[in-house]
C-alpha cells in the first residue's frame, strides 16, 4: 500500500503520452507523469496522501481490458501509457458528469476560499458554464440532475464549531479519512453505509460537533470540493483578491508550526498550515483557527493609568478578587441560560483606570521605577518577561531589567514549566534544550512518553508521535491519565501521582539486573554510573518501586526489557531509508518526551535527572532516533530561555556569577552588572509579600492566574508599590498595574521564535496594531530610556543582530538568513545549512566532557492527601485552550468549542461521593477553593481531580501549592490534596 | 477476523449492536469508533437497533421475483401469528433460488411454504471420487508422503487438465497454484488494521476458499458444500501443501447455515483422521482450515473484497495489482479458488488429466456444476460433462415451466449477457459460451419463458448490482445508481423519463456502461449495466415507449 520509494531503487523506463520517462521502481503512473510535466486529473489523491484510486478520474490506457487508475498502479517497465486519448476523456468526462448530477448548485453549497476543483473539472469538459450554472446534459443528451437527495440525514451538519459539512457536496474521495487518519492520526473520520447510500461520518455516525473530533481541520483543508469547508470567523471565507497571504509561524505552542495567513482589510480571515521541516502543513484547532483573539474588541488601545480613587490597590473583578457573590450570580446566570464565566467584564475594570498618552504614561513608569531604585536599590524592582514575546523582546527585557534596573531579577514562565528539566540537563549533560528534533522518533525503535500529554499540548508533535507508533515503533506511555496517546502505546503505565522516580528507578534497575545496558557508551561517555547502580539495585526492586507506583513488577519489566531489548520489526520502507542501519548499535534507539508531569513537581529535577539517567544507561543520547526531549509549553518558551530572561545567566546560559562573562555583557551594554543571581518568579512573588520587591515591569504574563496559590499571589501584587504591566488584554495581573501598557499581538510585528526543537524562525507583521498600542520591543526601548538606558534600534533585525553576536549557539544567524523555514541552532552554516538537528554526538559540554548520572531517591510529594483532603488535584492545559486564557479564551472557536471550567474525576470517585456527571461542585485545597462542573473520565485515575488551569472564574491556581523543587524552583502545580463536594442547593 | 467476529459474537450475544457495546468494545480493543461505524455500517448482518422476536428475510431478486408470491406471503402471515413483533425485511439473493420466493426465518432458511430442495445434485458421482465410500482422502494420503512430487503431480494435472476457475473469471487453477508456491513472503504489513492483529505480525501463506456465491441464481456451490465437503477439504489441503501454506480459511455466506454445519462436521472428521493438523494426511506439515462466516454482502464474492472482510475492513475491492497470489490476506501470498474449483481439482488430481478430458463432450473436457432456476420445472443443482447445451440441461431439469417455451436465459448469473432462445444449442463451456456473446460465469443458468417482459426483469438485475455496490468508486457508486433511476423512470412512462428524449435510452445507457465498464475498480461495476444493455441488443421492443 505505501508508495515510498526503496533506498536504492532500480530505475524502469516508462514512455508517458510518447514521451519516454525514467522513474524509479514503484513510481506511480501518476507520479511518473507529474515529474514528466503531465498533470492527469485527480479528484481523491493528493501528493501528501497515500493514493486510494477511488474518484477513477485519473484513469489512463496502458493498453489493458480497462483503463487503469493512475495514481494507484506502479509503472511497469516500457509500459507505454495514454493519459489523455479521446477514450480516456470521454470516461473522465462521464466521471465528471455523474458526479455533477447530484453536486448542490454553488448557492445550496458553504461559501469556501479554495475552488472547488469538481466544478474545475466541470468546467473543463463543458458540463459546468459560465456563472457556474451546469448545463444538464449527457453526451449529447440531457438529463435533469438528480432531484432527491438519496441521504436520509440532513444535507448539512453544522454542529462542529469550525468545520461545516455539507453531505451532499461530498463525492467520497475518501481524503478526509487519510487527512484525519494518516496525516493527522485522529481517527475520527470514516465511510458509513454502503453503494449509493455511503456517506463521511464521524465516530459512531455521531454529528461532527458531538464526536471525538479535535477540530484540527485538516479535513477541510484537503476536501477538493465544498464538503468540508471551514466556517468563517470574521471575514466571509471567499475569493478576494484584497486578500493577501504571509507565511508566519503559529502564535501557541513550543512546536512552531508553519502557517500561511490570509488576511484582508486589516483582518485575518483565514489560517494553513504549509509544508515546513517542523509540521509537514499539519495544524491544530488552536493554530488554525484561534488567531482571531488579535481582534478583539477588549484590545488595549491607549496606555491606561490607574485612578486616584482606584487605591489602595487590589483586584477589581469579582472573580480575581475572589468574591463568591460575584461567581453566585453568574451561576444563577448559567440557570437563566447565559453563559456562566468567561473572559473578564470591562466594565467592572476600566472605571478604575484612566487613558493617558504615551508620554505621560511613560513618564510615569520612569518616575516611579527610578524612585523604587533610589530609595530601596536595584534589588527592590523585577520584571517578567514573556514566552510568547519574541526572541528579540526577550533579549531586550533582560538587558533592561539588568543595565537598566541593575538587578538579576528577571524571569518568565519557564520556571513554571520547564525550570527543573533545564535544571537536571544543564546538570548532568551540559545544555538545557532538546538534544534531538520530535520528528526524529520516526528513527525511534522506542518512544518514551512520559507525563506528557502531548495530543492537548503539542499536538501536531503528537501526530508524528502516533503516525511513529503506527508504523512499528514501540510506544511506552507511562502517566497518570489514560490520555488519547495511551491507545497507540505498546505499553501504558498509569502510576500513581509523584511516584516517576520509583518507578524510573525500578526500569532502570530491570535494565542492569538483565545487563540490557550499553556498557560501552557508560564507560566512554558517562561518569556516576555505579552510586546509580548501586542505589537502583538495592533500593528499587520491581516489587518495592510497585508498592510506590502502583505498576504491577512484571510490567514494570516488560517495559524494562522493551527498552533494553528487542529491535522493531520490519518497517514499511520509508521510515528505513530515511536512516542508514542501526544494527551496530547493540540496543534500540529510543527518543524520550517529557513533559510537565514530570517538571512540576517538588522533586521535578529528580524525576528528570531519571528520564536522563534512562537514556544515558541505554547510550540513547547523539544518536538518531534518540535523545532527550522536553517538550516547550510556549511558542518563545525556548528562545525566551537562549534570550537571557533566567535570573542566573545571561544569553546563551552564561552564568551571572562567571566573572568573565558578566565583563563581556558590561562591555557590551555600558552598565556595571549585578554578579549575584536574581530572584525566580514564585521568589518575587513572596519577595513582594515582604517587601523586598517593591516595584516591578510584567510584560505579557498573567501569573494571578499562573502562579501557583492565587490567594496569596493577589496579596502579593496588591503589595507592590508600583507594577507596570504590558499587555494586549486587561488581564487579571493587569488589575492591581498602576500603569498598563498597550503592547501588540504576535500578528503585529516582526521578530524570532525558537521553537521545541530549536528552530529560530521569524514570525511575520500581518496586521497594523490597533490604535495606539506599540510593539513590545518599542515600549522596552521606550521604558529602558526613563531609567537611563538609552535604548534605540531601527528594527526587530538589528536587536537580534546584536543578540546573536553575543552568543556562540545564535552565532551567524541573522533575519536575513534564516529563511522561510528557519534554521536550528547551532548552525556552522548559516548561509546553506538547515543547522544541527542533534547534539552532544561526541562528547557532552559539561566540564569532564561525560554525562553525569545522578541518582536519586524517592521523595513523597510536598502535600499528601488526608481525611480532610482525601483527593489529589493535578493542573494541566486542554487542548483548545492556552495558559491563562487570554488569547484563547477571546477565540470564538475555541471558546466556542470550551467555554468553561471543568474538574475531571473518574465515574467511581463521583459515585463514591455522591455527585453527577456534569455537576457542580466545590473543590477545596488548604489554600483556596472554586467551584466548577464535575465531569466523569475513566482516563483519570481513581482518587484524583485534574482541573485544567485556563479559566479564570475557577482558577485551579486557586488550590495549588507554592512549594518549591529546590533546584529548578518549580512549583509542584500537579500535586496537592483537595477535597471535592457539591455546592450547597445543587 | 477477530473483530468482525466479536461483532458478530456480541451481537448474537445482545441482539444487536448499540452505541455502549460499540463504545465498550472500541475501549477494551482500542479500536477507533469510527472503524466499527464503518463495519457495521457496511456489513448487512449487522443491526443497531433491538431485532422483533421474528425476523423474516424475503428475496427481491429475480428468480423470486419472477414467481408467485401468494403462498410465500400466507406462509410469512403465519409465522407472525404466534409473535407480538415480527419484522419482515427484502434482502438480496439468499440462494435458494431453486425453492424460489425463497424465505429465510430469524435467519434459518426455509421454503417459504414450498419445502426446500436442497441435498440433491444430478447426476452426481461422477466428480467425487469418493462417492459412496466412507474412506476419503485417499488422494492426499498417497501423495503426502513426498512433497515435491505432491507439488508437482498438483500443478502438473491440474495444467494437463486445462482446470479454470469456476468462481467466474476463469484463470487456469494450475496456474495459480503454481504462482502462490514460487510466490515468497512479504514483510508484515504495518498498518492500523495490523497492528490489532496477531495474524498480521507473521508472515505466512493462506489458503481460501471463496464460499460467498450471492450471485443470483447461483447456489451449486451450496450444493457441494453439504454433500461433498470431503472434497472441498482435500482440495483446499491438496492445495496447501503445494503452496506452502498451513493455514486455510473457508469464507461462508451466512446465509448457509445449513451447509456450515455439515461442513465443520466433515472438519471435525477430517481433524480426527489425522488429516488435517500438525501432520497432516501425514505430510510432516501443518494444515488445518478454519470457517468464517460471511457478515453478508454479494461483493465479498470479489476476491480482494473478501480479503479486505479477513482484514477486518469494509469489503471494498482493492486495486489490481497486486493481485492476491502475490500480496493477499495480510499482504502475503494467498491462493483463492472456488468451492467447486477446490472440489475438481481434488477429482483431477484423484484421476489425471486424462480422465478429466473423457468427461466432456462434443469436443469438450470434463465436469461442471451448474444451477438453474427461473421458469423451469425443476430447478436444481446438476453435474453435467462440459459441452451439455443448455437445451439439454433444460430437458434434464424436467423442461420449462408449465410447458411454456422459451424466449430467453442468462447461461452464467446475474452478471452474464442475456442470449436469446435461438443461443440454447449453445454448449455449456467456457469458450462457447463466450463466443455466443455471453460467459460461463458462476454456472447458473436462469431460464425465462415466452411470457415473460424482459425490462422489468433486467432492470431488476440492475437495481442488484447496485444495491450491492460496496460504494468504493464513483462509476460504479453514482453510475449504477443513475441508471436505475433512468430505467425506473423508463418504466413509468416516457412522460416521466429522465432524458429529453433526443437521445434513445439505448445509446445513454451504452455510454454509461462503456464508462463503468472501463473504470470501474471491481467485476461487480464492470457489468452492472450488463443485464439491460445485453437484453435491450437482443430484444430491443422491449424498452418502454
Amino acid at each position: 500500500m505505501t508508495m515510498a520509494i526503496l533506498a536504492n531503487p532500480a530505475t524502469i523506463k516508462v514512455t508517458i503520452d510518447s514521451r519516454e520517462v525514467e522513474v524509479p521502481e514503484g513510481t506511480t503512473l501518476w507520479e511518473a507523469a507529474r515529474r514528466a510535466g503531465v498533470e492527469i486529473p485527480v479528484l481523491c489523491h493528493a501528493p501528501q496522501l497515500n493514493p486510494v484510486g477511488v474518484c477513477r478520474m485519473c484513469v489512463v490506457d496502458v493498453g489493458e481490458r480497462v483503463l487503469a487508475a493512475s495514481c494507484v498502479r506502479e509503472c511497469q517497465a516500457g509500459m507505454t501509457v495514454a493519459t489523455n486519448s479521446e477514450k480516456v476523456e470521454q470516461h473522465r468526462r462521464t466521471l465528471t458528469w455523474l458526479l455533477l448530477s447530484e453536486y448542490p448548485e454553488q448557492e445550496d453549497r458553504q461559501p469556501s476560499a479554495d475552488a472547488c476543483e469538481l466544478e474545475g473539472l466541470g468546467r473543463r469538459y463543458g458540463i459546468v458554464k459560465e456563472g457556474g450554472i451546469r448545463n444538464g446534459e449527457f453526451g449529447k443528451d440531457g438529463f435533469a440532475p438528480h432531484s432527491e437527495f438519496p441521504i436520509p440525514i440532513s444535507k448539512f451538519d453544522l454542529s462542529s464549531p469550525v468545520i461545516a459539512v455539507d453531505h451532499a457536496a461530498c463525492i467520497l474521495c475518501d481524503r478526509c479519512i487519510r487527512a484525519c487518519d494518516d496525516v493527522q492520526n485522529n481517527h475520527v473520520i470514516g465511510r458509513t453505509g454502503k453503494g449509493h447510500a455511503a456517506r463521511i461520518a464521524f465516530d459512531l455516525d455521531q454529528p461532527m460537533g458531538e464526536s471525538t473530533c479535535v477540530s484540527c481541520g485538516e479535513c477541510a483543508a484537503v476536501c477538493p470540493t465544498d464538503a468540508l469547508t471551514h466556517k468563517p470567523i470574521t471575514l466571509p471565507i471567499v475569493p478576494d483578491e484584497r486578500t493577501t497571504t504571509t507565511e508566519t509561524v503559529c502564535p501557541y505552542c513550543g512546536v512552531g508550526c508553519s502557517l500561511t495567513v490570509h488576511s484582508r482589510d486589516n483582518q485575518i480571515l483565514l489560517a494553513e498550515g504549509h509544508e515546513s521541516p517542523v509540521n509537514h502543513g499539519r495544524l491544530c484547532v488552536k493554530g488554525r483557527y484561534g488567531w482571531d483573539y488579535a481582534q478583539h474588541p477588549q484590545r488595549l488601545t491607549k496606555p491606561l493609568i490607574r485612578r486616584d480613587d482606584a487605591y489602595p490597590k487590589g483586584p477589581l473583578s469579582s472573580d480575581v478578587a475572589g468574591n463568591t457573590g460575584g461567581r453566585g450570580s453568574r451561576r444563577a446566570g448559567e440557570r437563566d441560560g447565559s453563559k456562566p464565566g468567561g473572559i473578564v467584564d470591562y466594565d467592572e475594570v476600566l472605571p478604575a483606570f484612566s487613558e493617558a498618552s504615551w508620554e505621560e504614561a511613560l513618564d510615569l513608569v520612569g518616575e516611579r521605577l527610578r524612585a523604587i531604585r533610589d530609595e530601596h536599590g536595584s534589588g527592590a524592582l523585577a520584571g517578567f518577561g514573556s514566552a510568547k514575546c519574541s526572541n528579540e523582546e526577550a533579549y531586550l527585557f533582560q538587558k533592561l531589567i539588568r543595565a537598566g534596573f541593575g538587578t538579576n531579577n528577571v524571569d518568565h514562565c519557564t520556571r513554571l514549566c520547564h525550570a527543573s528539566s533545564v535544571a537536571a540537563l544543564m546538570e548532568t549533560i551540559g545544555g538545557g534544550a532538546v538534544t534531538n528534533i520530535f520528528a526524529d522518533v520516526q528513527n525511534a525503535d522506542v518512544c518514551l512518553v512520559a507525563g506528557s500529554h502531548s495530543t492537548a499540548n503539542h499536538p501536531v508533535a503528537a501526530t508524528f508521535i502516533k503516525e511513529a507508533a503506527r508504523r512499528g515503533t514501540k510506544l511506552i506511555v507511562v502517566d497518570v491519565r489514560r490520555h488519547e496517546l495511551a491507545r497507540f502505546a505498546t505499553h501504558f503505565a498509569q502510576i500513581k501521582p509523584g511516584s516517576d522516580v520509583a518507578f524510573y528507578n525500578a526500569v532502570m534497575h530491570v535494565l542492569i539486573a538483565e545487563d540490557l545496558v550499553d556498557h560501552e557508551f557508560i564507560q566512554q561517555r558517562t561518569e556516576g554510573f555505579d552510586d546509580l547502580k548501586q542505589l537502583v539495585l538495592r533500593d528499587f526492586s520491581p516489587e518495592q518501586a510497585s508498592a510506590i507506583c502502583g505498576i504491577e513488577p512484571d510490567e514494570i519489566r516488560a517495559i524494562a526489557r522493551t527498552i533494553g531489548g528487542a529491535k522493531r520489526q520490519a518497517d514499511s520502507p520509508s521510515a528505513r531509508d530515511s536512516q542508514p542501519s542501526t544494527l551496530d548499535s547493540p540496543l534500540p534507539r529510543m527518543l524520550i518526551f517529557w513533559g510537565m508531569g514530570i517538571a512540576q513537581h517538588s522533586h521535578g529535577t529528580d524525576n528528570a535527572r531519571c528520564l536522563i539517567s534512562l537514556c544515558l544507561m541505554t547510550g540513547n543520547v547523539g544518536k538518531p532516533g534518540t535523545g532527550l526531549h522536553p517538550l516547550r509549553g510556549q511558542n518563545n518558551v525556548q528562545g525566551a530561555s537562549d534570550a537571557g530572561l533566567i535570573p542566573i545567566v545571561y544569553p546563551d546560559y552564561q552564568a551571572v556569577g562567571d566573572s568573565s562573562a558578566r565583563a563581556k555583557f558590561e562591555a557590551a551594554w555600558g552598565r556595571e552588572l549585578d554578579p549575584q543571581p536574581g530572584l525566580t518568579v514564585v521568589e518575587i512573588m513572596s519577595g513582594a509579600l515582604t517587601k523586598d520587591i517593591r516595584g516591578m515591569y510584567i510584560l505579557g504574563e498573567n501569573p494571578f492566574l499562573s502562579d501557583p496559590n492565587a490567594n496569596k499571589v493577589r496579596k502579593s501584587l496588591s503589595s507592590l508599590d508600583f507594577l507596570v504591566v504590558q499587555d494586549i488584554f486587561l488581564t487579571e495581573t493587569a488589575e492591581f498595574a498602576d500603569v498598563i501598557l498597550p503592547a501588540t499581538s504576535y500578528f503585529e510585528k516582526d521578530g524570532t521564535y525558537t521553537n521545541t526543537d530549536r528552530r529560530v524562525q521569524l514570525g511575520r507583521k500581518i496586521l497594523d496594531p490597533p490604535g495606539d498600542a506599540r510593539a513590545d520591543w518599542q515600549i522596552i526601548c521606550d521604558v529602558a530610556t526613563q531609567v537611563g538606558l538609552p535604548m534605540s534600534y531601527e528594527s526587530p533585525a538589528a536587536i537580534f543582530e546584536e543578540f546573536a553576536g553575543l552568543t556562540k549557539n545564535y552565532g551567524g544567524l541573522s533575519h536575513a538568513n534564516l529563511g522561510p523555514t528557519g534554521k536550528l541552532w547551532p548552525c556552522a552554516d548559516p548561509q546553506a545549512g538547515d543547522g544541527t538537528q542533534i547534539l552532544f554526538g561526541d562528547r557532552f559540554p559539561t566540564s569532564s566532557g561525560k554525562g553525569k548520572f545522578v541518582p536519586c531517591g524517592y521523595l513523597p510529594a510536598a502535600e499528601l492527601p488526608d481525611d480532610e483532603y482525601p483527593l489529589v488535584l493535578n493542573t494541566g492545559r486542554i487542548l483548545e485552550h492556552w495558559h491563562t486564557g487570554s488569547m484563547t479564551r477571546r477565540s470564538k472557536a475555541l471558546d466556542a468549542i470550551k467555554p468553561s471550567a471543568f474538574a475531571k474525576l473518574h465515574p467511581s470517585d463521583l459515585a463514591e461521593l455522591g455527585l453527577d456527571d456534569r455537576q457542580m461542585v466545590r473543590v477545596a485545597s488548604r489554600r483556596g477553593e472554586i467551584e466548577l462542573q464535575a465531569i466523569a473520565d475513566r482516563s483519570i485515575e481513581p482518587g484524583c481531580v485534574f482541573i485544567p488551569f485556563h479559566f479564570r472564574e475557577a482558577s485551579a491556581n486557586l488550590l495549588t501549592n507554592d512549594v518549591l523543587d529546590p533546584y529548578g524552583k518549580i512549583p509542584e502545580y500537579k500535586y496537592c490534596a483537595v477535597r471535592v463536594e457539591a455546592v450547597d442547593g445543587e | 477476523m477477530q473483530l468482525i467476529r466479536q461483532l458478530m459474537q456480541l451481537q448474537a450475544e445482545h441482539g444487536y449492536l448499540s452505541n455502549d457495546v460499540l463504545r465498550e468494545l472500541s475501549e477494551r480493543r482500542g479500536v477507533p469508533l469510527y472503524r466499527l461505524e464503518e463495519l457495521v455500517s457496511f456489513y448487512s448482518h449487522f443491526r443497531r437497533t433491538p431485532p422483533a422476536d421474528r425476523i423474516v428475510h424475503i428475496c427481491r431478486d429475480v428468480c423470486c421475483e419472477m414467481r408467485d408470491k401468494k403462498s410465500r406471503d400466507e406462509f410469512i402471515a403465519g409465522q407472525m401469528d404466534s409473535i407480538a413483533v415480527g419484522e419482515t425485511h427484502e434482502v438480496s439473493c439468499l440462494g435458494r433460488c431453486d425453492a424460489a420466493p425463497a424465505v429465510a426465518v430469524d435467519d434459518q432458511p426455509t421454503g417459504g411454504g414450498s419445502g426446500l430442495s436442497g441435498g440433491v445434485v444430478r447426476r452426481n458421482a461422477q466428480a467425487d471420487p469418493y462417492a459412496g465410500q466412507s474412506d476419503r482422502y485417499g488422494t492426499v494420503r498417497q501423495l503426502a508422503d513426498d512433497i515435491g512430487t505432491l507439488k508437482s503431480v498438483c500443478v502438473d494435472r491440474l495444467t494437463a487438465a486445462g482446470l479454470k476457475g469456476m468462481g467466474g473469471a476463469g484463470f487456469p487453477t494450475g496456474k495459480k497454484w503454481e504462482l502462490v508456491a514460487a510466490a515468497s513472503l512479504n514483510p508484515p504489513v504495518i498498518d492500523d488494521f495490523a497492528l490489532f492483529d496477531e495474524d498480521a505480525k507473521h508472515p505466512r501463506k493462506y489458503v481460501i476458499c471463496n464460499a460467498d456465491e450471492s450471485e443470483p441464481g447461483t447456489f451449486k456451490d451450496r450444493e457441494i458444500l453439504s454433500l461433498m465437503p470431503h472434497l472441498v477439504i482435500e482440495g483446499m489441503l491438496l492445495a496447501g501443501l503445494t503452496v506452502g501454506a498451513d493455514r486455510g480459511i473457508l469464507f461462508i455466506r451466512h446465509e448457509y447455515g445449513p451447509e456450515r454445519e455439515r461442513f465443520e462436521e466433515e472438519l471435525l472428521r477430517a481433524r480426527e483422521g489425522g488429516v488435517l493438523g500438525s501432520d497432516a494426511a501425514g505430510s510432516g506439515r501443518a494444515f488445518d482450515i478454519e470457517v468464517f462466516v460471511s457478515p453478508g454482502g454479494y461483493i465479498l464474492g470479489e476476491e480482494t473484497a473478501l480479503l479486505e472482510c479477513l482484514e477486518d475492513k469494509r469489503g471494498e475491492p482493492r486495486n489490481k495489482p497486486p493481485f492476491p497470489g502475490q500480496r493477499g490476506l495480510w499482504g502475503q501470498p494467498t491462493l483463492i479458488n472456488n468451492v467447486e474449483t477446490f472440489a475438481l481439482a481434488a477429482s483431477i488430481i484423484h484421476h489425471g488429466p486424462d480422465w478429466w478430458h473423457a468427461q466432456g463432450t462434443g469436443g469438450c473436457s470434463g465436469l461442471k456444476f451448474v444451477c438453474i432456476s427461473g421458469d423451469i420445472a425443476e430447478p436444481g443443482v446438476f453435474e453435467i460433462p462440459v459441452g451439455t447445451t443448455v437445451l439439454e440441461l433444460i430437458e434434464m431439469a424436467g423442461g420449462m415451466r408449465n410447458g411454456k417455451s422459451l424466449k430467453a436465459f442468462l447461461p452464467g448469473g446475474a452478471s452474464s449477457n442475456f442470449l436469446p432462445a435461438d443461443k440454447a444449442g449453445t454448449p455449456l463451456d467456457l469458450d462457447a459460451i463466450r463466443a455466443a456473446g455471453s460467459m460461463l460465469g458462476t454456472g447458473a443458468v436462469i431460464v425465462f419463458d415466452e411470457t415473460r417482459e424482459l425490462f422489468p426483469l433486467a432492470a431488476n438485475l440492475v437495481a442488484f448490482f447496485r444495491n450491492e455496490s460496496c460504494g468504493k468508486c464513483v462509476p460504479c457508486r453514482v453510475g449504477s445508481q443513475r441508471a436505475v433511476e433512468l430505467l425506473q423512470a423508463a418504466s413509468a412512462g416516457p412522460a416521466n423519463a429522465l432524458g429529453s428524449g433526443q437521445v434513445p435510452l439505448t445509446q445513454t445507457l451504452d455510454e454509461l456502461n462503456e464508462t463503468l465498464e472501463q473504470t470501474s475498480i471491481c467485476g461487480l461495476g464492470q457489468v452492472a449495466l450488463h443485464p439491460i444493455v445485453s437484453m435491450l441488443r437482443h430484444f430491443s421492443d422491449e424498452a418502454p415507449g
